[in-house]
């Protein structure tokens, strides 16, 4: 058994851990810093636009966990999963062996997908989460006719978008589609796009690095302990297209999978069966219905969780046991929420919470006073949903305000959907979708709370530039 | 607002001289002194078409046209000479954005308005030159223009990183580019060529809320806010040879490079904060003004210091921000060009202010006096021979600097006599617009998304265009035609005109 001793210990290498890792090089070159990741490649992020102080843009794709070490010589990669943690004596202890101590830890276990409920038997269902798990679904996708598409989030979303040449069924549980991003208004907006899809093949370039041969993943660790997509995953798959599959979309709405059962001899091998009674048969179904916090190890004293069933934090990211810190889709947001944020386990957290465990960490070693960072003022989300880009802020879909709340659209087919949230005449919330340039303005008047009373609807009026209004 | 016939305002706008127009008492209620503007002909145009628009049955929104506002600020305690609208005016929260108006600080009924100022606190421009030559630069101006932004948003290994923490935060709000120097990120004669030397010394970061302190601090590896810009400018036209030779700005096609930022996200707080309690304040010591976005405190009373002590440790991170990117241009054309930045002449010609507000000394009727100047969206543009101006600048004037919108040209200007006694040596900041523009007028259908969005049982209102002007006119006012009012009008210069080859978004 191999011996390995650390300042700062870091368990997976998704975007909350690589984060973690890269602040913590920043502001303690010096130290001796471990990583814990089951696979050879780790998320990166990159191409960072601010449109705004909170709201940022990133692009997250995957790179060998070698190449961390160039930016920081100090980093050890240890290509293994955590076993268990003795918070006691602050030692970690990896399947493959390995003690290592640590004087702070930080988990960022990540999630694992929430499977429909037939799923650990039938190989044909799919859950979409993982890097591993979209080469299972390309293989799929190559001889397919028909699939059933589960779950509203934005992985659904972009599977139904970038798919061609397959008929898909989309089963959602809501009254419409995209339903953990937008509000239905929004949702009929970006229908239109799905339907409008031109066969054109956009000429758009890609500045960053894309997935070629020798980035095929290798897992070293085939154990469901790698981490979650990137925004772009699905890049990979669009050049996937059955050639005998007709190009089809039916969207089944305020419906569940009842069960599913593989038949034989028929022309299709799964049989679904909806809870509005409707039954399905398909090649394969896709489920993608959402992640649960990830702890796949053993404590000698666990840590308070929270009610979702992450570990709880503070607002500096720290459990219940002072050492031990956690970021990322395995942390429960334990602290008091500001009026404009609210936890929601996707990419952009991970990041913010990675940066701020690493800052946290840090402090704590040095015995430095720290700020929580004001990125958790304000809920910010920026993503592309069917080819547009989509910012959410704040309580974009009036969330907690009780229906106490109006709303204020603009929206040009095609082309924008604003929505602003207001309660008292104050901005809570917005979500903007396509060439917007309201984003700063927004996260200005959502924090500053600006009573916008006086314009009345003009706010929006869309002969009223008002870009610096608030400068 | 007082609603008349756009016929009945006209007789309080007097046309004064070919660039000039007045506005006279009683065109806004409480009026003290008068206002003016500065335009030429199609700005004029602009500007009577935003108030006939105004003066439309159904039409009295909440935004009010440019003209008005400079009204109202004519209307506040304490004011002294005339309320003044460069040509670039328009709407903005409170003080319309290209409004100064400067109040008698030996009057105890003058207030301070953070609407005066403005949310971004001590935004600016500051330009750099080079001994280079455009055409050393366009063959790597992709390279360049990529280091240039490598540096200046985020990047682990990127050499760029200037780290701040809660401490340094604090330090850097009271010491302005004191703190830059001493941190090593620019030379001692770049504060030379500064307004304020790039401190303003009432600066108190204890005025300064938790809340600002945390919004204005860094995301780690970035220079805060995000929305700051540099461009890479070459020179276009020289129109004063005699000033621009005192700039270093000596031909054609030289390089400079201009940096834009402010103090975004925590000057937006400083001023919220301040906002509130002014209201406060209002109610108290009865001050009564026409709009209540003009939210204001007498400039002795506790608020009024407290939020001139906030605002200035604002301007500071303004500049310390400036100074941030300074550090890392200079850093990207020494990597790119192999040559150290005094060798490449990277000396900042001068470093501008168009935010803010700031005790000055003027004549009025005569009579010398000690003044706390508004400037939201206007620029500082003293003469020559004024003492708070560089001795390198004492026989051409303070140079300003006019950033166009991003993209477009740009200007150097210099200050002149007549803008001292005319407008409290001020002159235009940039580009502006009126209240409506026809471009962004948009084919709006409904019916479906509210449709879907009524199954919610939320109240839903629509913003939709009102019926503008028949013959909308793009409404946007274009630098040029800005600047060459001021130059026409006397109140500035002209002395450089830049053209962009990169602009590079942080």
């Amino acid at each position: 058994m191999s011996k390995l001793n650390s300042k700062y210990l870091i368990v997976g290498g998704g975007i909350a851990g690589v984060t973690c890792v890269e602040t913590l090089a920043i502001l303690h070159p010096g130290a001796t810093l471990i990583i814990i990741t089951a696979s050879s490649l780790v998320k990166n992020v990159s191409n960072i636009t601010f449109y705004a102080k909170t709201i940022v843009k990133f692009d997250v794709s995957e790179t060998e966990a070698s190449s961390l070490k160039k930016i920081h010589p100090n980093l050890h990669i240890v290509y293994d999963s955590l076993r268990h943690v003795d918070t006691t004596h602050k030692i970690a202890y990896t399947d493959g062996g390995i003690e290592i101590t640590f004087e702070a830890i930080c988990i960022c276990t990540g999630g694992i997908p929430k499977l429909i409920s037939d799923s650990k038997k039938i190989s044909r269902i799919i859950g979409i989460r993982d890097t591993e798990s979209v080469e299972h679904f390309q293989e799929k996708l190559r001889n397919g006719r028909r699939m059933v598409v589960v779950g509203n989030g934005g992985i659904a979303s972009e599977i139904i978008h970038a798919i061609r040449g397959i008929e898909k069924i989309w089963v959602v549980r809501d009254e419409y589609i995209s339903a953990t991003f937008v509000d239905p208004g929004a949702a009929e907006f970006l229908q239109d796009s799905v339907k409008n899809y031109q066969e054109k093949q956009e000429n758009t370039v890609l500045r960053r690095h894309i997935f070629s041969e020798e980035d095929k993943l290798v897992s070293v660790n085939k154990n469901l302990k790698s981490a979650a997509l990137g925004p772009d995953w699905y890049r990979k798959l669009e050049n996937v297209i059955s050639s005998e599959g007709k190009q089809e979309l039916e969207i089944i709405y305020k419906s569940e999978v009842e069960y599913v059962i593989e038949k034989e001899n028929t022309e299709y091998p799964l049989y679904v069966k909806l809870s509005n009674g409707k039954a399905i048969e398909c090649d394969f179904v896709i489920s993608a219905t959402g992640v649960e916090p990830a702890v796949n190890f053993t404590w000698d004293e666990e840590p308070v969780f929270g009610k979702d069933g992450g570990i709880a934090v503070n607002e500096l990211q720290q459990t219940s046991i002072p050492h031990v810190f956690a970021a990322g889709d395995v942390a429960s947001a334990s602290w008091e929420h500001s009026a404009h944020w609210f936890q929601l386990r996707l990419w952009t957290q991970a990041r913010q919470m990675g940066a701020m465990a690493a800052k946290a960490m840090h402090a704590k070693i040095n015995k430095e006073d720290v700020l929580q960072d004001f990125c958790f003022e304000l809920f910010t989300h920026c993503t592309t949903l069917f080819g547009h880009r989509v910012v959410l802020l704040g309580k974009y879909n009036g969330q907690g305000l009780d229906k106490k709340y109006e709303i204020l659209l603009r929206v040009t087919h095609g082309h924008e959907y604003i929505k602003f949230v207001l309660q008292n005449g104050k901005l809570q919330g917005a979500i903007l979708i396509g060439e917007t340039d309201l984003e700063e303005m927004c996260e200005n008047l959502i924090l500053d709370q600006i009573d916008l009373t006086p314009y009345g609807d003009d706010i929006l009026n869309p002969d009223i530039d008002i870009d610096d209004y608030f400068d | 607002m007082v609603v008349r016939q756009y016929n009945e305002e006209l007789k309080y706008l007097e046309k004064i001289n070919a660039h000039c127009w007045k506005i006279k008492k009683g065109f806004q209620p409480n009026m003290k002194v008068e206002g003016v503007f500065y335009v030429n002909n199609t700005l004029e145009k602009l500007m009577l078409d935003e108030l006939r628009n105004s003066c439309r049955p159904g039409m009295t929104g909440g935004f009010l046209p440019g003209v008005k506002q400079i009204a109202n600020v004519a209307a506040l305690p304490g004011i002294v000479g005339r309320s003044v609208g460069l040509p670039d005016v328009h709407s903005g929260y409170g003080f319309a954005i290209g409004n100064m108006a400067a109040f008698d600080m030996s009057n105890p009924d003058s207030i301070v308005s953070p609407g005066g100022v403005g949310f971004d606190i001590n935004c600016g421009v500051r330009l750099l030159r080079t001994n280079l030559h455009e055409k050393d630069v366009i063959p790597i101006k992709e390279q360049l223009a990529q280091s240039l932004f490598d540096h200046i948003p985020v990047g682990v290994g990127s050499k760029g990183i200037i780290p701040m923490n809660a401490r340094d935060m604090e330090e850097a709000l009271e010491m302005g580019m004191d703190w830059s120097l001493r941190e090593g990120y620019v030379w001692a004669e770049d504060k030379e060529h500064c307004e304020e030397y790039g401190r303003m010394l009432n600066a108190d970061p204890s005025k300064v809320s938790l809340r600002a302190k945390k919004r204005g601090l860094p995301q780690l590896g970035t220079l805060g806010a995000g929305n700051h810009y540099a461009e890479i400018q070459v020179v276009d036209e020289i129109y004063d040879k005699f000033a621009a030779g005192k700039m270093g700005l000596e031909r054609l096609g030289q390089v400079c490079v201009m940096i834009h930022s402010g103090s975004r996200g925590f000057g937006h707080q400083v001023a919220t904060d301040a906002l509130v309690q002014m209201e406060k304040a209002m109610k108290r010591d009865q001050i009564d003004v026409n709009d209540r976005q003009l939210a204001c405190a007498r400039i002795n009373s506790k608020e009024g210091q407290d939020y001139l002590k906030a605002m200035a440790a604002a301007a500071n991170f303004a500049w310390v921000n400036r100074s941030s990117m300074t550090f890392l241009t200079r850093q990207a054309f020494a990597k790119q060009f192999k040559m150290a930045p005094d060798d490449l002449d990277m000396h900042v010609i001068y470093d501008v202010s168009h935010n803010i507000a700031k005790v000055e000394e003027h004549v009025i009727d005569g009579k010398l006096m000690t003044l706390l100047v508004h400037r939201k969206g206007s620029t500082r543009a003293f003469p020559p021979h004024h003492p708070l101006i560089p001795v390198d600048y004492q026989l051409t004037g303070q140079p300003v600097l006019i950033g166009g919108s991003m993209g477009t040209c740009s200007y150097v200007l210099t200050g002149t006599h007549q803008g001292m006694t005319e407008t409290f040596g001020s002159t235009c900041h940039g580009a502006g617009r009126a209240l409506s523009r026809a471009k962004s007028r948009r084919n709006i259908d409904y019916k479906d998304v509210l449709n879907k969005l009524e199954s919610m049982g939320i109240s839903i209102r629509v913003a939709s265009p009102k019926l503008v002007m028949e013959e909308a006119p793009e409404s946007y006012k274009n630098v040029t035609d800005v600047v060459n009012t001021c130059h026409a009008a006397g109140i500035s210069k002209k002395t450089v005109k830049l053209r962009p080859i990169a602009v590079i978004k942080g």
